[in-house]
């Protein structure tokens, strides 16, 4: 009888123990919902991004959690993540459901960029418009990288690094640090539309910008300014370009290979980038210089082709370079992602909610929740600048987006290793 | 003239490239057609059971530095075993007239594959082993790839050992009568069951090695391989006849020459197009396929 009572009281203390501070606590949490990729060829991204805003989260929570509008300190909670599986469709759908039957103050996600842009076009265009019948929900991004994206709804925000900057930033540099370096090529996948966008409407037109000749197939119009000959270049680029999921690289590693350009840019997320550039190692296809596309500067590009990666210089917003950053590095890969220009952004955001909350004395009431989401979403905006992972960014209210440190990173023996910051 | 002699060069290492790559769809096709020719019934678990046994083979060269050729063994052995699994939760007690039901039930193996997949793995590409990958031979203008010839050849290899099993012994032998005939089979004291799941594991084995074959010709595996692989299975069963080897086969080399031709003259966003208009044709004007007999009605 004794034991049984002992073994019945351990058992309620281990129940006890295990269950969620959150269900315990008995005053208002701080909800939010993630949506991203968790599944399809870009899962690791939702993943690595749940990862870190689920481990930003729990730090928060450690440090006492986020000071309501009565002075209260609660708990921020992640109520879910949904897969959104890089479909526009789907991500709608969560919006809606999220907007309209949850509690959640934020939307936070989402993975693909044309996705985003669908998903910010059903959000009332302005805050004021009441003759708009949009979503009006906040939605915060950190992901979708595609520029342009947030100022299509004053209700979405994004904390992304700006892809011109860094690429226009990048190709300067290589300029002085590279001068053997005169020609460039490139291909892309063109059933994403991050990278392929990317790199025609920015890549390409940066390097012509700092002077590299195109040897690629022949556009007559590619120029300077960013979108100057863009639909020719996008034709031409088909020709040697490859879809996410591909598993035959041949024949665009010999068109590139007859190309001998001194740099070929390879703009492609992870598992393509590297079956691209295992088979131009097969081919024998050596570039002075290879350039990738900034969603590549992840693990994963080591875990699927550290050796044909070997040199690839890549612009990103995210290494472990300061002690925040090795922290949260360390934190997210324990419950299982890494951290990267994209997932970094999920951790910041957590913190970019936090202060916005305690900025806008959100209340957390079931009848205060449209009011605490206008509010959040008007305190969001008015924050100019945060402190982030590799340094401190600014913010702009009008279109939502953030200007982000970044710097340039380059496998070396297998390894990503800063080789250049800009800001230093 | 040079152009002209420029595009000849080209054309054929493309066309040349694609079919020997296309003997990975070949594997894929046969496993596909083996299942189809012995129940009647398609697998589209397939696929992600050959992907799955790779990754446990990548997975023991990871953690044991086990050598490449016991990473091929091991994928062909999971494969089997998985291949014996599906069989027996996703075909074995459903009725033999449910088609509909079996193929579900393996719609579903294949998500459930794939989703463990993308857990163990967090859906990060792996960076997976191949041999002879630093093989390439240059004759002229053409380049050999040499690993893409030893997946040829393993390929081919493959297809002769299954079609020696399948008929040269009493294995085979009671596979084809309960292709032909289930009941007659079993009558004649053929235990169906146990036949079928042999198949299904033979097939798994075949899948394990086209899986391994396939993610080292490419050099890289990710879960993101299970479903253009099944798609591309299927298309190859289909156009070399359901139920026929060598037509999956010479559709499975044929397919790859076919699709990276029109990748080199048409581009990326035109290549499949061009695939399924050929399956279209052959549905539309040759339903059973190169090599599988003619289906009549009732």
């Amino acid at each position: 009888m004794k034991n049984l009572s002992k073994l019945i009281g351990a058992s309620l203390l281990l129940i006890a123990l295990s269950i969620p501070q959150s269900a315990i606590y008995a005053g208002p949490t701080l909800k939010v919902l993630g949506w991203g990729a968790k599944s399809g060829p870009l899962k690791s991204f939702g993943v690595n991004s749940e990862a870190a805003l689920r481990s930003a989260v729990a730090e928060i929570n450690s440090a006492g959690g986020v000071r309501m509008g009565d002075g209260s300190m609660a708990p921020m909670e992640v109520i879910g993540y949904e897969d959104s599986a890089c479909k526009k469709d789907e991500a709608i759908a969560i919006l809606r459901k999220t907007a309209s039957t949850t509690d959640a103050i934020v939307g936070m996600g989402t993975t693909c960029s044309g996705v985003c842009q669908a998903m910010f076009g059903v959000l009332q265009k302005k805050v004021e418009d009441t003759s708009d019948s949009g979503v009006q929900m906040p939605i915060l991004a950190d992901t979708c990288i595609r520029p342009g994206l947030a100022k299509i709804s004053e209700w979405s925000f994004r904390n992304v690094p700006n892809e011109i900057t860094m690429y226009d930033e990048l190709f300067k540099w290589i300029r002085t640090a590279y001068p053997n370096v005169k020609t460039f090529t490139g291909g892309s996948e063109t059933d994403q539309g991050h990278s392929f966008i990317t790199y025609t409407a920015i890549i390409v037109q940066m390097a012509v910008k700092h002077g590299f000749e195109w040897v690629g197939p022949a556009v007559p119009e590619l120029g300077p300014k960013v979108k100057q000959g863009m639909k020719e270049l996008q034709a031409a680029a088909k020709s040697q370009h490859w879809l996410m999921g591909d598993t035959n690289y041949t024949v665009q590693a010999r068109k590139i290979k007859k190309q001998n350009a001194d740099m070929v840019l390879v703009a492609s997320h992870p598992f393509s980038a590297c079956g691209f550039m295992k088979e131009m190692k097969r081919q024998r296809v050596k570039p002075k210089l290879l350039v990738g596309l900034t969603s590549s500067a992840s693990q994963e590009t080591l875990n699927g082709c550290m050796s044909a990666a070997e040199g690839i210089i890549i612009p990103t917003g995210f290494a472990p370079i300061t002690p925040e950053a090795k922290k949260a590095n360390s934190i997210v890969s324990k419950a299982g992602g890494f951290l990267d220009l994209h997932s970094s952004a999920a951790w910041e955001n957590a913190y970019l909610v936090k202060r916005a909350v305690e900025r806008a004395a959100i209340m957390g009431r079931p009848d205060t929740l449209q009011q605490d989401r206008r509010n959040f979403r008007n305190a969001l905006a008015s924050i100019s600048s945060q402190k982030g992972l590799i340094g401190p960014l600014t913010r702009d209210g009008s279109t939502g987006e953030a200007d982000k440190p970044y710097v340039y990173v380059q496998v070396v023996n297998g390894k990503w290793k800063v080789i250049h910051d800009p800001n230093s | 003239m040079d152009d002209f002699l420029y595009e000849v060069v080209e054309i054929t290492q493309t066309i040349w490239d694609g079919v020997l790559f296309g003997s990975t769809y070949a594997l894929i096709g046969i496993g596909f057609t083996l299942i189809f020719g012995a129940m009647g019934k398609l697998n589209m678990a397939y696929a992600g059971a050959a992907i799955a046994g790779a990754y446990v083979g990548l997975a023991v060269s990871m953690f044991f530095d086990a050598p490449i050729i016991l990473v091929f063994a091991v994928s062909a052995l999971v494969s089997t075993l998985m291949g014996y699994i599906v069989y027996q939760t996703c075909f074995r007690f459903i009725p033999t007239h449910n088609h509909l039901a079996a193929l579900m039930a393996s719609v579903g193996g294949l998500f459930l594959i794939d989703e463990v997949i993308v857990l163990a793995t967090r859906g990060s590409p792996m960076n997976f082993p191949g041999l002879f990958e630093d093989a390439y031979f240059e004759l002229g203008p053409f380049g050999i790839r040499g690993d893409l010839l030893f997946v040829f050849f393993i390929g081919i290899v493959s297809t002769v050992v299954l079609l020696y099993v399948l008929f040269k012994t009493r294995l085979g032998m009671a596979t084809r009568a309960v292709a032909q005939q289930d009941v007659a089979a079993q009558l004649c004291g053929i235990n169906i069951h146990r036949t079928n799941s042999i198949t299904f594991s033979i097939a798994g084995l075949l899948g394990g090695i086209a899986g391994a074959m396939t993610a080292a010709a490419v050099g890289v595996l990710s879960p993101v391989m299970t479903v253009p692989l099944t798609i591309k299975g299927l298309i190859v069963t289909v156009i070399g006849g359901l139920g026929s080897i060598p037509g999956a086969i010479i559709a499975g080399l044929f397919v790859g020459a076919f699709e990276n031709f029109f990748l080199y003259i048409r581009g990326i966003d035109e290549r499949d197009m061009y695939v399924v208009a050929l399956l279209f044709i052959f549905l539309v004007f040759r339903p059973n396929g190169i090599f599988s007999k003619t289906i009549t009605r009732d």
